[in-house]
């Protein structure tokens, strides 16, 4: 689609931990407003993998370039200063604040008054709303707690702070694997919209269901190895299955 | 696959953009029933005593209600941000021991106040850190952490004073340099006189705050038209006008015969005020028929049976004996009432098991052996009070207070059922309510000897019918507003606030100017009061004491430095002990080695009343400050109303229980309804 340089390449990545090989010659591209899709049924690697792209481990081998550059990162927040933001499974919210102090949380907006800074709830409230509309999510009410909100809005509500403090690199680790059918189309539509937002979307799932929709890219591992890489156009779904069950290697 | 290309937004059906309108936005604030709960004990105690409400009473309980309260207010940050600090009572013995230990003994002439006091600071925020940086270091729980420190700190008060000053109880502060100071910042008093325009203040400031808060909720609440009806306005100020000239000759006057006549002035006047005011400017609505369903009808005969009791005993109790009730009947009768007293829950209980199904049997006894402990304290307070706790006057405010309220519930449940299907009713059911009211203020006012408790609930009552009455008709009448509407609501909620800033300075000064004792630890309690919720509100450190309490690792993730958080809320809360044991060592000239022991449970139930969830991540300062204040009523209450002064602490868990369980309901059901 874009002949750009993609945001974030990954060649030939491993991992090792002791004499174990958790990860080994994986390779992958995200470009700016694609979704690639990392996939895999339990133990294959996603979470080494996105641990590695989120900056938590190094990689033991390969390389890891972010817009063709190599890169390597000592924190999640050298990461993060880059614009490779990721939503974790367990969210990163308190249930009982509203969701503008949730969407807030950590880089509150303020503003002056005498020599007190305030916090700009004003603001706060409008732009979490907007932003939130943006991605075409309709929050009923902006004061409601963060708890009383279904499964799907509550990663929509962090997808969307992400957006806003200027994720480049969208991390998503497995946002339908606890949603019903509904919630779940709900979030993969979050997904394509936020990186038709020119964002580079990665999405973590052991669902082909959810990934084969949404995805531009699609990477498979089993047992810590690449068993393909596709564009969308080479995949069908009944090779995906094979293929994330083991049974069969890439050709 | 395209399902998901377009992206469509959800859809804004009716159900997702509902309107909390302003009552709704109250009760889902966590203070709410704090202050409700505030206003009813006090005048609860108000009602049921002379002793109590006069401007020395009052000075005495906020006397108490300060040190309690400035806690309560470091305690509720600190639980909200999900910790505990059962240190922070012998905290302020400790500052107190301190402070008066180095004054007297640091050389053989003592030392200034102005080193003795910051040292007492730093030690304390030395505390605070520690604690801090414990429960941080080793993720124990705060309860056990700053358990170990008040054991420590509570046996160093206890050797230095002793080994130091060879007495458990450290005086003879006034020689210190600085004492003046000192005694006049933290500790000081000043009088205030009685002054011709206190009156005056709190009546205008009481009838404006009363106007604005009506204007501002309506605004809030209803369907603005395009155009302002004119003729309803000038309905509306004729109204307003005349409602406002019967409230000032009620407060004028206390003849009976003046106080009829302007009573229904009053009413009427404010009724038709408030009825017009929301037609001049607010969309009207289709009236529907129907009748009255059958579940509506034992309500409203429950209810007007609640209206009889309720003025037979403002007509039957005389309300200036203070004699114990029950004399007159042989013991043997009294203990036949306590048994049945007792009893009775036991009965009903029984009979419930009898009637179930077997599979309810069996679970009967479990349901038992946990009951009977509830069971067991009905009956004993039920003996208690029928032997030696009611007063006459006890008896006669329970009875009002009971069954008026209970009357009211069972009217105001059949007006809301009646509402649903007929507008009619509606109205009739909210005038027969209204009427309830009146019958029960002119049954009370009907009692000669006490003017105070005659006055003030007449003129409560009254008010009270008038607003049923008003908000029947602009609820059955008017078009309620569905969509939020920022520019209506910033307005209403600008005409609430100055109301209250207003109704704020007109108690204040009838509080102040009654001869009544202002003492400067009252000034800091307010101070710290505005102080933590304004940070805790306002600030986005606020934001992070929520996140803390609320979700430490989320906190983390989104980089909100949560250990340095806790740590100064820690800090906060010992440096706050800190403040209030050089307080009352100021106010006292002495210190006790003991003292604020035991208190931490105190700060955390006024905490907890106030809405404050021990679980952190939710609460208010103000409500932990409200609660102060009901414990500090009901400490001075109970002695006030002749009752045991034990009593107190029957009275103190039976508040922190119906506290409790009321801000969870309220909770829940507003959250329900969104």
């Amino acid at each position: 689609m874009s002949n750009t340089t993609p945001l974030l390449e990954l060649q030939n990545i491993g991992k090792y931990f002791g004499n174990v090989k958790a990860l080994e010659n994986v390779s992958t591209t995200v470009k700016a407003g694609e979704v690639t899709c990392v996939l895999g049924d339990n133990g294959a690697g996603k979470s080494t993998f996105i641990k590695i792209i989120s900056g938590l481990h190094k990689p033991s081998t390969g390389k890891y370039l972010f817009e063709g550059h190599e890169v390597s990162f000592d924190s999640p927040r050298e990461a993060r200063s880059l614009g490779i933001a990721t939503v974790y499974q367990d969210l990163a919210m308190a249930p009982l604040m509203s969701v503008w102090r949730n969407f807030f949380l950590g880089s509150e907006p303020t503003k002056r008054f005498g020599p007190i800074n305030l916090l700009d709830a004003k603001f706060a409230r409008a732009t979490a709303k907007e932003e939130m509309s943006k991605l075409g999510i309709d929050v009923r009410d902006i004061d409601q707690p963060v708890g009383t909100l279904s499964g799907g809005e509550r990663q929509s509500v962090a997808i969307a702070r992400a957006v806003y403090f200027g994720a480049r690199v969208l991390i998503l680790d497995e946002p339908t694997s606890a949603l019903g059918v509904r919630q779940s189309d709900l979030v993969l539509g979050y997904v394509k919209a936020a990186a038709a937002r020119d964002l580079g979307v990665i999405l973590i799932t052991h669902n082909p269901q959810h990934a084969l929709p949404v995805g531009n890219r699609f990477l498979i591992l089993n047992r810590g190895q690449s068993v393909g890489h596709f564009e969308k156009q080479d995949l069908t779904y009944e090779r995906l299955i094979e293929l994330m069950s083991g049974r069969v290697h890439a050709a | 696959m395209s399902e998901f290309d377009d992206v469509t937004p959800l859809k804004p059906s009716d159900e997702r953009i509902t309107y909390r309108g302003p009552l709704k936005r109250l009760l889902i604030s966590p203070e709410i029933g704090a202050l409700i709960g505030a206003v009813v004990v006090w005048a609860f105690f108000w009602g049921n005593g002379d002793k109590f409400g006069t401007a020395g009473s009052t000075a005495n309980f906020l006397d108490v209600a300060a040190p309690l309260g400035i806690m309560a207010v470091a305690v509720s940050l600190l639980m909200i941000g999900g910790e505990f600090d059962l240190s922070a009572g012998v905290m302020t013995g400790a500052s107190g021991v301190t402070i008066a230990l180095m004054a007297k003994h640091f050389t053989d002439n003592g030392i200034s106040l102005f080193v003795c006091i910051p040292a007492a600071f730093l030690l304390a925020g030395c505390v605070g850190w520690w604690n801090g940086f414990l429960v941080n270091k080793t993720g124990l729980p705060s309860f056990i952490v700053t358990l170990g420190s008040f054991f420590v700190i509570k046996g160093s008060n206890l050797v230095f004073s002793k080994r130091i000053n060879s007495l458990v109880n450290v005086s003879g502060i006034e020689k210190a340099e600085g004492y003046k100071f000192f005694k006049a910042v933290l500790g000081g008093e000043n009088k205030f006189g009685d002054t011709k325009y206190r009156d005056v203040i709190f009546l205008v400031g009481g009838i404006l705050f009363g106007v604005l808060l009506v204007i501002g909720f309506v605004e809030q609440s209803l369907l603005r038209t395009e155009k302002t009806l004119m003729s309803a306005m000038l309905v509306a100020i004729i109204g307003a006008v005349a409602g406002v000239a019967g409230v000032i000759v009620l407060h004028r006057t206390d003849s009976v015969k003046g106080n009829v006549v302007a009573g229904v002035i009053g009413l009427s006047g404010s009724t038709l005020a408030i009825v017009s005011y929301s037609r001049a400017r607010f969309q009207s609505r289709e009236p529907f028929a129907g009748s009255v369903p059958e579940t509506a009808r034992p309500l409203i005969v429950l209810g007007l049976l609640g209206t009889a009791v309720a003025s037979l005993a403002g007509q039957l109790f005389d309300r200036g004996e203070e004699n114990v009730m029950l004399q007159w009947l042989p013991s043997w009768l009294r203990l036949a009432v306590a048994l049945a007293a007792g009893a009775l829950p036991l009965w009903f209980f029984v009979r419930q098991v009898m009637r179930g199904d077997v599979e309810f049997r069996a679970k009967a006894v479990a349901l038992i052996i946990v009951r009977l402990p509830i069971i067991c304290l009905v009956s004993l307070i039920g003996i208690v009070s029928l032997f030696q706790l009611t007063t006459v006057q006890a008896v006669r405010a329970v009875l009002i207070t009971v069954a008026g309220t209970g009357a009211a519930t069972c009217l105001y449940r059949a007006r809301s059922i009646a509402g649903k299907h007929s507008t009619k009713h509606f109205i009739n059911l909210g005038l027969l309510m209204s009427t309830c009211f009146v019958v029960v203020a002119f049954a009370v006012r009907a009692d000669s000897s006490a003017p105070r408790f005659r006055g003030g609930i007449f003129a409560t009552l009254l008010i009270g019918a008038a607003l049923i009455l008003a908000t029947t008709l602009v609820e059955a009448k008017q078009q309620k507003r569905l969509l939020a509407d920022s520019n209506a609501d910033q307005f209403g909620k600008r005409i609430v606030l100055i109301g209250m800033f207003i109704g704020s300075i007109a108690l204040g000064t009838r509080l102040l100017f009654s001869d009544g004792v202002f003492r400067m630890s009252v000034f800091w309690w307010l101070f710290f009061t505005a102080v933590g919720a304004f940070v805790l509100t306002k600030t986005k450190y606020g934001n992070w004491i929520f996140a803390v309490g609320g979700n430490k690792d989320a906190a983390r993730a989104t980089g909100v430095p949560a250990d340095k958080v806790k740590t100064a809320l820690f800090m906060a809360t010992s440096l706050m002990g800190a403040f209030v044991g050089a307080m009352i060592l100021m106010r006292l000239n002495s210190v006790q080695a003991q003292q604020g022991d035991g208190q931490e449970f105190e700060y955390i139930i006024a905490a907890v009343v106030g809405g404050n969830l021990m679980t952190g991540g939710y609460g208010s300062v103000i409500g932990a400050s409200l609660g102060a204040l009901i414990m500090a009523i009901s400490k001075n209450g109970i002695p006030a109303a002749q009752w045991n002064q034990d009593g107190r602490f029957i009275f103190l868990g039976a508040v922190l229980l119906v506290a409790v369980l009321v801000n969870n309901f309220v909770r829940k059901k507003a959250n329900e309804q969104r």
